[in-house]
């Protein structure tokens, strides 16, 4: 219940709508007789209505397709994913540090079981599946595109067609020896195995062509023109036909 | 189809419409709609569901629109507009509207502006705006108060001031 005569409270929230019922009545009564005050409030009325009908017009614009929630939406999910994904490659410098650290206290082993990482990677992406590509092939020479952007003049990446496997996807990780990537190839049963590529290292550490299991991954490893490569894949799939590379 | 998406595109001309209040540029204010939809759809899981959407997405504007304003460096064609540059382009519904009181309305600090948007445009009560701004409601309704008188002086060129009616 207002009290009469009205504070400047009781006459906002009368302008805006504010106001019980029976307290709007007796403000108005009161306005009747208070022709200066109604005066007053007639003012702040005016000045909303009119910057009601001032900004009524930026409500008509057409709309602006980059401001969809959906579109914002997925933005944001593709963002997070990629978050995710540095994560775990982050995940993968860490546990080959652990190792590489580990070794290193023992000092009678090499720093590292050579390319570790590509048998990491491979588990990590081809057989967890759990993050999506950066680069879906259309065919093998637009994946060889996409890998030349990163990598220069490195070898090519191998043929295995003869042996039913294509190049599907392409993922990009940072090791501790610099940039790396994964091409996975797949066959038409869905069986993968990847290409492997990355820098020496600070140490320039170049292999011997070899191969190693560990954890029923096979790498088949080697090096030249400046970078490290391996191929891995499940171990006892590796057909003859498909070691040609 | 996320049940927020279709809330949030009915609401979207609103936010664009306070928003242009804010920066007084189309560009910027499409800027600052589309940072806070960000926030709002990453914020909505964690939202404890209390009064309408509407004002929640206005208070999520406006602290976006003081950080940026703090920062000034995030939204580089705000910062033309807080470094003197005044580069808002009179629009058609602009120049056809009661100009004086738009004018006196774009005069007025940042607060001031939202304040009277939220309160004699939008119709909030004054409860939802004392929990945007987190101020008791009699705050508001000074502020408030303070902000209309601001708008009638710089509308009417500062004549007809209250200062007047006391000497009276």
């Amino acid at each position: 219940m207002i009290s009469l005569p009205p504070n400047e409270r009781d006459l906002h929230a009368y302008v805006d709508h504010q106001l019980l019922e029976s307290d709007r009545r007796v403000l108005e009564t009161y306005l009747a007789a208070h022709p200066d005050v109604a005066a007053q409030v007639r003012a702040w009325q005016q000045d909303a209505q009119a910057l009601r009908a001032s900004l009524s017009g930026v409500l008509q614009q057409p709309a602006n397709p980059e401001l969809d929630p959906a579109l914002i939406r997925r933005r944001i999910k593709h963002q997070s994913r990629r978050h995710f994904a540095s994560a775990a490659v982050l995940l993968i410098a860490v546990s080959l540090g652990g190792i590489g650290g580990w070794h290193a206290r023992e000092a009678t082993q090499p720093t590292m079981l050579p390319m570790a990482d590509a048998m990491q990677a491979f588990r990590l992406f081809a057989q967890d599946g759990i993050m999506p590509a950066d680069y879906n092939a259309q065919d093998s020479s637009t994946m060889q595109a996409w890998l030349d952007r990163y990598f220069n003049q490195a070898h090519r990446l191998p043929d295995l067609s003869q042996a039913g496997f294509k190049p599907v996807s392409g993922r990009l990780l940072t090791t501790e020896q610099g940039a790396a990537a994964m091409v996975l190839y797949e066959d038409p049963q869905g069986r993968r195995m990847s290409f492997y590529i990355r820098p020496p290292g600070p140490e320039n550490g170049f292999l011997p062509r070899g191969s190693r299991s560990a954890d029923g991954l096979q790498a088949e490893y080697w090096s030249g023109s400046g970078y490290n490569y391996a191929m891995v894949s499940p171990v006892g799939q590796l057909t003859p036909q498909t070691m040609k590379f | 189809m996320h049940e927020l998406d279709e809330q949030l595109r009915e609401l979207i001309p609103r936010m664009r419409r306070f928003a242009v209040s804010l920066t007084r540029n189309a560009s910027s204010a499409d800027d600052l709609v589309q940072s806070t939809l960000e926030r709002a759809i990453i914020r909505w899981a964690d939202k404890r569901i209390e009064g309408d959407l509407r004002a929640w997405l206005f208070s999520i504007l406006y602290r976006q629109f003081l950080d940026a304003h703090r920062r000034s460096r995030r939204y580089a064609r705000m910062l033309d507009y807080f470094t003197g540059r005044d580069d808002a382009q009179p629009s058609v519904e602009r120049t056809v509207m009661a100009q004086s009181t738009l004018q006196a309305f774009d005069k007025l600090n940042t607060e001031q502006r939202a304040l009277l948007l939220w309160v004699s445009v939008e119709g909030l009560s004054y409860k939802e705006v004392a929990v945007i701004l987190e101020v008791p409601v009699g705050t508001v309704m000074s502020r408030l108060s303070r902000a209309r008188q601001a708008l009638r002086q710089l509308s009417e060129g500062e004549i007809a001031s209250p200062a007047l009616r006391i000497l009276k």
